[in-house]
């Protein structure tokens, strides 16, 4: 690439931290030049997300990756950072969702701390740190820096149910952290190095006797991201925490339990790729399982709950399900229909909880939400004994818009036509039914059957929830003269609604990059051989490293 | 032309419409009927074309890689029913502008109206079964939203959500169905799967494949048992019930069954499943249609029943029955439609649909009886109707039906008996409403609507007679056309003629009507006699009831369910990570015993397994006293912290060492000051434990266990291994020739790994910020916001600042005088030993982060002696500032080296010789170093001083957030 | 003396799993530090143990793991333990501000776990 762009792969790390410290310098005076920077930030850190997308994508090889070697220190040694399609997409993801939350934020929730801004800004440098480095104690850190900020976001604002999820919230993480720092420890001693492409390098070549600590030590590694990815059954923490934050902070938190999902896609396939040797494909039917009671679990729950939040927050898990699952089947054509339907699932469960709060708002006072008591039956009004004409109630512009949003939300989440849901899941099947493409024949297996059956199944019991809290919450407070929305409060949410209308009209474009993307994931020599092929910047004539400081 | 502008214009009316003026009903009528105008001649002009046999076809890349492409297709069946979705349409825009009231904001229902139309036209046009599941899901939705029309009505509601979830359980299956016959066949085209019926039906997944797309048809035509949501869906505006419920949406899911006919049909199961359904479905829904009361209703279990009739037809696995189903698709669209405006009319000039109270109205609205009249005739299947002629087809296929023997016999009763149901339900709406005495308690006095809302009605009478009298001539044709595609190519010998002699279908139809008038006769009668009103044996069957009885039951198991399989409780969380840890932990040596290795041990010291034993006991005593006795786990636990910290310094660790005991002071700082905040818990020796708990504590107990016994062999497993093939041969190499440093592990932390210490102290700082934010809105709990008691036990004639210690200003009368001393003198002191760490950190033991903390402790002892007030005073502390600063100087830092075209956070030296000093060399990691410093000072600072505000906001107001110390801190 | 480090590790564990599954929050802080401890302590371990031979590189010896310890894992150590610091500093506090707000130190908010 150009020199003088050579960077450009940093700046997502960068950018987010240099704009906290100058928020904090900024101190609480000057609360509007603060949020300007706070969006101005985010719309950059998207921008620059595309860029590296673009430039990935342009040079068409197959395992188009670009390697930056912070600290120039080869790869074994120092930290490298790596950009493949996958991390680039997710990348474009953190940027997408990153830039709605924090238009949404800058109406008001900046004003009700000091500390909104500056946390948000460090989460959003956590998860674009979590997707690019290429060294797994580094992963660890961002994940912390991601994690640290997330507590502060979930708390923002306190209040005793808020407190009390982020108590179980930090406790929870807490423990994976530590797990995780087992599992890597355990790597490290026994093959030595913590940079991702060396570790693929090393694993076929580990002695039969150390073969069984290897294992435990991913074993112990995966439980980390297993909870982070909130797999039933670590996965009970995810609900109250999603539903008690804040909204612009829920719809930060749906990528969340993505990034638990990237890396365990990322390290599954590259550590255990099938020239992995005896350690081919380790616990794929763990996460493939696991991922099917995640998604069983996670419409019991849609089923189960009334509250617009609660729903939300299952609907994430559901997604989360899927992603394991269709990770744990190991194909690539499956891989790519999930990577699909990851962007999808994410950008409207974003939106759902931006509307979430908007809905609840309308609603409040005159609509309590829905109880049980509403739904015990009632008697039948078969005719129409009011007798007077029936005259048709207003909707305002405003509330019509929420619900044809809400509505969007809605076929994206229970994946009906025709939207991106509805394309993502049946991607999913149509790869699920035929991995090899619609000619090669092959005989579906139970895991098939059982996995659409989920996927239709959650769905379903997600229109029926949906629609069930959704008229309650939207329709019935057409009644009511609407609140007034700030622009920038509607306006994301329409943002995130017309990104997945995007997804789904370029079906075409976007499943043939996720297509690339996945066959890269499965044969991850071109990662290895660029990670590792990388030499830092020579130093002038004057020895390595010895030169003036500018 | 191209047929995506045909399928385009509804779609394009119908967000025109959105946007007009939301009341202008006539403009909105006018512009949604030319449109929908526009459409049937359209597709009208398109006959020719289609007429023999011929296809029309457009592909549009949609997901080529995939096979999926918009393919829009016109064969004879999709052109019958595209002209009846368009020709309804214009005639129901036409009839719903005198129907909708001038208040009404009718723009959302035009806009519904024409957006539906679109999602019915896509369905019938599909040539591609994912793209007919897209708008078969489609039109489940904008039907949703029409019978939601009135949503302010609780029924409207119930009603639409009902539909919407009937529909969308029969969507899902049938696109369940859909990826099977694609799988089956490798494409999801029309054209492929119509041609590989053969293979479909010999797969071994064919079942699978006809339930799953049975399970759609039915919900969709509303078959037995999923019928349930029609009758409620008639909360629908009338217009909206006329064009959905009659010709429409409701034929969907028989216009699949047709489109699929060549396929799927021709087995065994297909004929019990279908005709089955099909034949419970027709006579059910007859019979219920007989007992009501409203006259929607009547029309939609009317409807049901005929949906049956077709559904039987096509199961029949008979081309000439699949005819006759096209044709009574065709027919009862007329009847239906004109039949649901009348009742409409009615309706709204009476302002009541109870068939109870409407009598003689032939009177009030002679035209429209008689309208109303011709039609209930065709759908009764009187001679010389349209309706006639398609249920005698019907009739004659149940009689030459060559099958099981007792079904030869039953069929035909059966559809006898349907008959004569159909002609009581026809009289009912006929008879009963129009003839009789005119009765005066109506709420409305009735009169004959305005010309032109009749207009419709004219038109679809007209159309039963003359296909009733002229079949051959009138309908031939396009039925010929509309047949064909479906029985594949050819078709049976059929004629359209109306008198085929005197046969048995002929008497059937004679018993149908005679016994109709019969029992509609005596029911009437025994109606009169207030018998009769509910429907007989099926009073108690209530759909609706069953319907959200079965959510309720669903959602309440569900929640059972979720009581098992989650928890609200943070214990059994944890548990269960820790148990999958363990689990997968030792799964993974299946196969792969543990075994130790061979480096040669080191020799154990008595010293160091003397302080373990120490410190292992320190351990436990945590374990047993964390609960009752914090004070003194507190202790026991920086005792293990101590041995921690001595085992570094032990095994050449100095850095860790040195930081794990700065942490040690600073952590244990924190409890101190955070434990005043916690309740007095005093040992409750007396209270016995419940089984229960002694159980739970086992378990955790075996749990602990079996975690401290795998970290042991784990770690004794990779101690006795060698060393790891390790890369720190090129740390040490490197470290002083171009890391700079000789202590390779600050080397490391600022240079090899400085993206890990960036990460670190952004950690520490949003922890910061976080933990500041957090203790702005503190509440300290009630019980501990006065003085503790030993502060209180004091006489009251002490002076002394122990009494308040906050109001002191002067330490002289400070009871902590001595300590004050020192402290103040140990400042300096510190502050130097800070700079020393600091500076030299990079060769020998040391660094930043070290310097920080101490830094932070000399501060922090300063609150401690004097008080939060004296310190605040004199010195103004600005962590905020700190932590912006350090991070932009660590930043800063490393963004130098891309100055001079180096990656980030690339090191480099600078040599200068200064006068006196000599040789100095400057790594531009010290000032990295040094960010990393300030900020570990300003984050520890913000922590223990936001900590240490609490008692003095506490005691100031109680219970209040103490905005003016914390505001302090932040600007 | 390495089964003395591996027991004191196994020790540490076993006591920190014990407590962190008490339904006391300051149970749970406390477990959560001594889960740290043991988890330096197993990093630490991995470079294997050595006496004497502290990472700074001196001039008169030759630079590689004879003469000197596995730097590594004490740098990841470090950087374990300053994040352990901070995230015992922030549960301490959300404890604190738990029991302000629910008025009780279990766990769950609640008096008595149901």
């Amino acid at each position: 690439m150009k020199p003088e762009l050579a960077h450009l792969i940093v700046v997502p790390i960068v950018l987010p931290l240099l704009v906290t410290a100058l928020l904090l310098l900024l101190g609480a005076r000057r609360r509007r030049l603060g949020s300007l920077i706070h969006v101005g930030a985010a719309l950059a850190n998207l921008l620059v997300a595309l860029e590296i997308l673009r430039r990935i994508h342009a040079d068409g090889l197959p395992g188009a990756v670009k390697v930056y070697l912070a600290g120039n220190w080869p790869a074994h040694f120092g930290i490298v950072l790596v950009a493949d399609r996958l991390s680039a997409l997710m990348l474009v993801l953190t940027g997408v969702v990153g830039l709605a939350a924090a238009v949404y934020s800058s109406a008001a929730w900046g004003r009700v701390s000091v500390f909104f801004f500056p946390l948000f800004q460090i989460q959003l440098m956590g998860l674009n740190g979590a997707f690019l480095t290429g060294d797994l104690f580094n992963l660890f850190v961002f994940f912390e820096v991601l994690l640290a900020a997330s507590y502060g976001l979930q708390l923002h604002g306190s209040g005793r149910s808020r407190v009390r999820a982020g108590l179980h919230y930090i406790a929870v993480n807490l423990l994976a952290s530590a797990l995780f720092l087992v599992g890597l420890a355990i790597l490290y001693g026994i093959l030595g190095t913590l940079s991702m492409a060396d570790i693929a390098l090393k694993v076929p070549r580990v002695p039969q006797s150390d073969r069984g600590l290897l294992h435990a030590g991913a074993a112990i590694l995966a439980v980390a991201f297993f909870t982070k990815a909130a797999m039933w059954p670590l996965g009970s923490w995810l609900v109250p925490a999603y539903r008690t934050a804040s909204a612009p902070v829920g719809a930060i938190f749906a990528l969340m339990t993505k990034v638990g999902v990237y890396t365990l896609l990322r390290l599954s396939t590259l550590l255990f790729s099938s020239s992995a040797g005896p350690s081919a494909h380790l616990g794929g039917a763990v996460l493939l399982y696991g991922g099917l009671s995640t998604i069983g679990f996670g419409a019991l729950g849609l089923m189960a709950s009334l509250r617009l939040g609660r729903i939300a927050g299952f609907s994430i898990l559901v997604s989360s399900g899927t992603l394991l699952a269709a990770i744990g089947v190991g194909e690539a054509s499956v891989t790519s229909a999930a990577l699909y339907y990851l962007l999808s699932a994410t950008l409207a469960a974003s939106a759902l909880f931006l509307l979430v709060e908007l809905v609840e708002r309308a609603a409040s006072g005159e609509e309590s939400p829905l109880r049980y008591a509403q739904l015990e039956l009632d008697e039948d009004t078969n005719l129409d004994d009011a007798e007077a004409a029936l005259v048709g109630r207003d909707i305002p512009v405003s509330l019509a818009l929420l619900g044809l949003a809400f509505m969007a939300c809605v076929l994206i989440v229970s994946g009906l036509p025709p939207l991106s849901g509805f394309v993502a899941k049946l991607q999913l099947m149509m790869a699920l039914f035929n991995p090899g493409g619609a000619q090669v024949a092959h005989e579906p297996t139970a895991v098939t059957w059982c996995f659409c059956g989920l996927l239709l199944l959650s769905g379903l019991s997600a229109t029926v929830s949906l629609s069930r809290a959704g008229i309650q919450q939207v329709w019935s407070t057409a009644d009511h003269p609407a609140r007034r929305w700030k622009v920038v409060e509607v306006a994301p949410v329409l943002a995130l609604i017309s990104a997945a209308g995007w997804l789904t009209l370029s079906a075409e474009p976007v499943l043939h990059y996720t297509r690339a993307a996945a066959e890269a994931l499965y044969d991850p020599r071109g990662y290895v051989e660029a990670v590792l092929s990388t030499k830092p910047v020579p130093g002038p004539a004057s020895g390595a490293g010895e030169e003036e400081a500018p | 032309m191209p047929l995506a502008g045909l399928l385009l214009l509804p779609f394009i009316g119908s967000l025109l419409s959105a946007i007009l003026p939301t009341r202008a009903r006539t403009v909105l009528a006018g512009w949604a009927g030319l449109v929908s105008t526009a459409a049937a001649a359209w597709v009208l002009l398109l006959f020719p074309r289609v007429k023999g046999g011929g296809v029309l076809r457009q592909e549009i890349e949609w997901l080529p890689s995939a096979g999926l492409n918009l393919i829009l297709r016109v064969d004879g069946l999709a052109w019958m029913f595209a002209l009846l979705v368009t020709v309804g349409g214009a005639l129901i825009c036409l009839y719903a502008r005198y129907y909708m009231s001038p208040d009404d904001p009718v723009a959302r229902f035009y806009s519904c109206f024409l957006a539906f139309m679109g999602a019915m036209l896509g369905l019938v046009l599909s040539g591609n079964l994912v793209q007919l599941v897209l708008f078969w899901e489609l039109t489940s939705l904008v039907s949703f939203l029409l019978i939601g029309y009135w949503h302010h009505r609780v029924d409207a509601r119930r009603g639409a959500r009902m539909a919407l979830s009937v529909t969308a359980l029969g969507g899902l299956a049938l696109l369940g169905g859909v990826i099977v016959l694609g799988h089956i066949v490798g494409s999801y085209e029309l054209e492929r799967i119509l041609a590989s019926g053969e293979q479909i039906r010999a797969h071994r997944l064919y079942p699978v494949a006809l339930l799953l797309v049975l399970l759609g048809a039915f919900t969709k035509s509303a078959q037995v048992p999923f019928h349930i949501w029609l009758p409620r869906a008639m909360v629908a505006p009338t217009p909206a019930s006329a064009y959905l419920h009659s010709a429409t949406m409701v034929k969907a899911g028989v216009f699949l069954l047709a489109r699929l006919w060549l396929v799927l049909s021709g087995t065994e199961l297909w004929f019990w499943l279908v005709g089955g359904v099909g034949t419970l479905t027709l006579l059910l829904g007859a019979y219920i249609a007989m007992f009501q009361h409203d006259l929607k209703r009547v029309l939609a279990y009317s409807t049901i029943s005929h949906l049956g009739l077709i559904t039987l037809l096509l199961g029949l696995n008979s081309s000439l029955a699949a005819v006759a189903a096209v044709f009574h698709i065709m027919n009862h669209a007329t009847f239906k439609a004109s039949l649901f405006m009348a009742a409409g009319i009615v309706d709204h000039e009476t302002g009541t649909r109870d068939i109870r109270r409407l009598s003689g109205l032939i009177h009030a609205m002679p035209i429209t009886g008689a309208l109303a009249l011709v039609a209930s005739a065709s759908m009764a299947g009187v001679p010389l109707l349209n309706g006639f002629l398609s249920k005698e087809m019907f009739f004659a296929e149940t009689v030459f039906l060559s099958s099981h023997p007792w079904l030869e016999v039953s069929l035909p009763i059966a559809a006898t008996v349907a008959g004569v149901f159909a002609v009581v339900y026809s009289l009912r709406f006929g008879y009963d409403v129009f003839f009789g005495a005119a009765t005066s308690r109506l709420p409305r006095k009735p009169e004959e609507p305005p010309r032109w809302m009749r207009i419709p009605i004219d038109l679809l009478v007209l159309i039963c007679l003359v296909v009733g009298v002229a079949p051959a001539r009138a309908i031939g044709p396009s039925l010929a056309a509309a047949a064909a595609p479906v029985v594949g190519g050819e078709l049976p010998e059929y004629d359209l003629a109306l008198w085929h002699g005197f046969n048995a279908p002929f008497v059937m139809s004679l018993i149908a009507i005679a016994g109709g008038v019969l029992l509609h006769r005596l029911l009437r009668r025994a109606q009169r006699q207030g018998r009769f009103n509910e429907v007989p044996l099926l009073a108690r069957v209530n759909g609706r009831r069953a319907f959200e009885s079965l959510l309720v039951g669903l959602t309440r198991l569900s929640r059972a369910a979720l009581r098992v399989v989650a928890t609200r409780r943070l214990q059994p969380q944890m548990f269960a990570i820790i148990a999958v840890a363990v689990l997968l932990g030792s799964a993974s040596f299946r196969g792969l015993p543990l075994t130790w290795g061979h480096r040669e041990r080191l020799p154990a010291s008595p010293a160091f397994a003397l302080f373990w034993g120490i410190g292992m006991a320190c351990a436990l005593g945590v374990a047993i006293s964390g609960k009752f006795h914090r004070v003194v786990a507190l202790i026991l636990m920086s005792g293990a912290g101590l041995v921690t910290c001595l085992t570094f310094a032990w095994f050449s660790a100095p850095d860790l060492a040195l930081t794990q005991l700065v942490v040690e002071v600073v952590t244990t700082m924190l409890f101190l000051l955070g434990l005043r905040w916690l309740p007095m818990r005093l040992e409750e020796a007396h209270r016995s434990v419940g089984l229960r708990t002694t159980g739970r504590r086992a378990r955790d107990l075996m749990l602990a266990l079996a975690t401290g016994c795998g970290l042991s062999a784990l770690s004794y497993a990779l101690l006795t291994r060698p060393a790891p093939q390790s890369i720190s041969p090129f740390f040490l190499h490197r470290a002083l020739p171009e890391g700079g440093g000789a202590n390779v592990v600050n080397v490391m932390l600022v240079d090899f790994r400085a993206l890990d210490t960036i990460g670190e102290i952004t950690v520490l700082g949003a922890v910061a910020l976080t933990v500041f934010a957090l203790l702005r809105r503190f509440r300290p709990p009630a019980e501990s916001i006065d003085r503790p008691h030993q502060q209180q036990a004091l006489p009251a004639d002490v002076v002394t600042d122990l009494v308040n210690p906050r109001a002191t200003d002067d330490i002289g009368r400070g009871y902590l005088m001595v300590p004050a001393i020192i402290s103040r003198w140990l400042l300096p002191v510190a502050l130097l030993v800070a700079v020393h760490l600091l500076l030299r950190g990079h060769n020998e033991p040391g660094g930043g982060f070290v310097a920080g903390l101490i830094v932070a402790v000399a501060l922090i002892m300063q609150y401690l002696v004097f008080g939060t007030h004296w310190v605040e005073a004199r010195v103004k502390l600005l962590p905020l500032r700190w932590i912006g600063a350090g991070l932009l100087l660590a930043v800063m830092t490393g963004l130098g080296a891309l100055a001079a075209g180096y990656p980030f956070l690339t090191t480099h030296t600078l040599h200068a010789t200064l006068p006196v000093i000599g040789e100095v060399h400057l790594p531009s990691a010290t000032f990295f170093d040094l960010g990393v410093f300030a900020v570990v000072v300003g984050a520890t600072l913000l922590i223990l001083t936001a900590l240490a505000h609490q008692s003095v906001r506490a005691h100031r107001r109680p219970g209040a957030r103490g905005q003016r110390s914390s505001a302090a801190e932040a600007s | 003396m390495e089964a003395v480090l591996a027991l004191v590790i196994g020790v540490l564990g076993g006591a920190a799993v014990w407590l962190v599954l008490r339904p006391r929050t300051f149970q749970v802080l406390l477990g959560l530090a001594l889960f740290s401890y043991a988890v330096n302590l197993f990093i630490f371990s991995m470079g294997s143990l050595f006496i004497g031979k502290p990472p700074i590189v001196a001039a008169e010896l030759a630079p590689d793991l004879e003469h000197y310890t596995d730097p590594m894992p004490q740098a990841l150590v470090l950087t374990a333990i300053v994040i352990g610091f901070a995230t015992t500093a922030l549960f301490l506090v959300v404890l604190l501000a738990a029991r302000g707000l629910s008025g009780t130190d279990h766990v769950d908010g609640t008096k008595e776990q149901r």
